[in-house]
């Protein structure tokens, strides 16, 4: 499965979001994730995918904007880690 | 000063989640007290407390039940009830003369303790990222004005366990200096977890349990009484200049008449008969009545060997000849110590009396103690023809004595 669906199944299950809306260019704004909201589901996304997110909440904020930025970000973070593993 | 009304009440308690079958239970004489099943029970010295009726997913989705503490979700539930019951107390109203007011000892006690138990229990760091959110004392309050765009004064009062009848009293005041047009006012507490639990076990403050009946464990007045027990839950009201209510057509449960304060300053514990007689008098004063007005007192009564009877004592030195004759009870000895939602449960309880003519016993009242010597209305509910008048006390550890006086 990809990270896209990973996201996307996570959202659904814990955070009350609707599938159909989980489009890759879906604002986050539109999804009604703000910074608060965005924070949890970093935390739960570091439990779920196993990987750490760096503590750059600001930067992430100006730098992610849709679904599909969310999911590419941390598509990289996961590569990272396996790159790591290796 | 304008009349301040009370126009809908709420519950969530271990005898009802809402004021009518949390009534029924009072004056049915059933008990809430019951064997815990909380984390680690088998490590508590007694293992009795007073849940909640309360199944939180039933009232709130995922997301939003991650952010709620249990507190909060007791509180935001009650308001619902109060509000409902108000029929529209906050239809038209200038938001920023309507704020709320609550009372709570602990606050997120639960995510205090989630929190160290990852950190401690499980040698983990992740805590989860709302516990500051959860666990903060006001979040309740701060939830009811953001539910309900109250944009006027947002209050948390944190006076132990005499709380929440400061957060009403307070918030009666608002209203009748003209400051505030509603309120909603009560208050919540959540203490069922294995680390308050404990707390309270160390400082030898809790009964023990009744081994023919656990949920008799609870015997305030009662000369085999041997401490409090722990309840959950919330209480709150909505109150409303009572020229306003009126106007827009709404029943008036009761009026607010009469708030005492008094502070101990004698030990940090120690329950005081002059603090708590000075209270009474002041409550009784402000309401501009005497004490043959007062038709019903709900005690603080938490069934501690050192409260009661310095309660009892207090309540003759305020009231003189007139103690003799009053009804006195502890609904304690059913919901359990609710702590800083203590006060506005038994003003709940307290007005559901005058409007019922029905006074809640003090259940468990078997052995009679020669330094309790009031009408403690032993055992079962008793009708009464007349009913204009009742005061409900709260005394606080940390020596906070706090009164109210309420009238149909």
């Amino acid at each position: 499965m990809s990270t896209l669906d990973r996201l996307r199944e996570l959202l659904a299950r814990d955070f009350d979001l609707a599938p159909e809306r989980l489009q890759p260019d879906a604002t986050l704004e539109s999804l009604e994730i703000d910074s608060l909201r965005m924070i949890e589901i970093l935390f739960t996304v570091e439990d779920e995918f196993a990987i750490s997110v760096p503590a750059e909440h600001n930067e992430l904020k100006s730098r992610l904007k849709t679904l599909g930025d969310l999911a590419a970000y941390l598509d990289g973070l996961v590569a990272a880690k396996a790159q790591g593993a290796n | 000063m304008k009349p301040v009304a009370v126009t809908g009440m709420g519950v969530v308690s271990p005898v009802g989640a809402d004021c009518a079958s949390f009534f029924a239970s009072l004056v049915a004489g059933r008990s809430g007290v019951r064997h815990l099943q909380t984390r680690f029970a088998e490590r508590l010295g007694t293992r009795i407390g007073a849940p909640a009726a309360f199944d939180a997913a039933r009232h709130f989705a995922p997301p939003r039940l991650r952010m709620l503490d249990r507190v909060s979700q007791l509180a935001l539930v009650a308001v619902g009830e109060a509000l409902a019951q108000s029929r529209g107390a906050l239809d038209g109203i200038d938001p920023r003369r309507a704020g709320a007011f609550v009372g709570t000892g602990m606050g997120g006690a639960e995510t205090s303790d989630d929190g160290y138990y990852t950190l401690y229990g499980e040698d983990s760091d992740r805590v989860k990222p709302f516990s500051v959110l959860m666990a903060m004392n006001n979040a309740a309050a701060a939830w009811i004005g953001l539910d309900h765009k109250l944009e006027g004064p947002n209050l948390t009062y944190s006076t132990a366990c005499s709380s929440s009848t400061v957060a009403v009293g307070e918030a009666a005041r608002r209203i009748a200096s003209g400051e505030c047009d509603v309120m909603i006012a009560g208050g919540a507490e959540a203490p069922l977890t294995f680390g308050t639990l404990k707390a309270w076990e160390a400082l030898k403050a809790l009964a023990i349990e009744d081994p023919a009946d656990p949920a008799a464990s609870c015997k305030p007045f009662s000369k085999d009484r041997s401490g409090l027990v722990l309840g959950e839950g919330s209480a709150m009201l909505v109150l409303e200049d009572a020229s306003r209510a009126r106007a827009r057509g709404a029943t008036v449960l009761a009026e607010i008449t009469g708030y005492g304060l008094s502070t101990d300053a004698i030990h940090i514990t120690r329950p005081s008969i002059d603090g708590q007689a000075r209270a009474m008098r002041l409550a009784l004063d402000d309401a501009g009545v005497d004490a043959e007005a007062i038709g019903y007192i709900n005690a603080h009564g938490t069934g501690t060997p050192a409260n009661d009877p310095v309660e009892t004592a207090a309540i003759r030195q305020a009231f003189g000849a007139r103690a003799a004759s009053i009804p006195v009870s502890s609904t304690k000895s059913m919901h359990g110590h609710l702590l800083g939602a203590a006060g506005a449960l038994e003003l709940v309880a307290s007005i559901l009396a005058m409007r019922e003519k029905v006074l809640p016993p003090t259940t468990h009242l078997r052995v009679p103690d020669p330094e309790c010597d009031l009408d403690y209305v032993p055992n079962v509910a008793r009708r009464v023809e007349v009913l204009r008048a009742v005061m409900s006390n709260s005394f606080a550890f940390g020596g906070t004595n706090a009164v109210l006086v309420a009238r149909v």
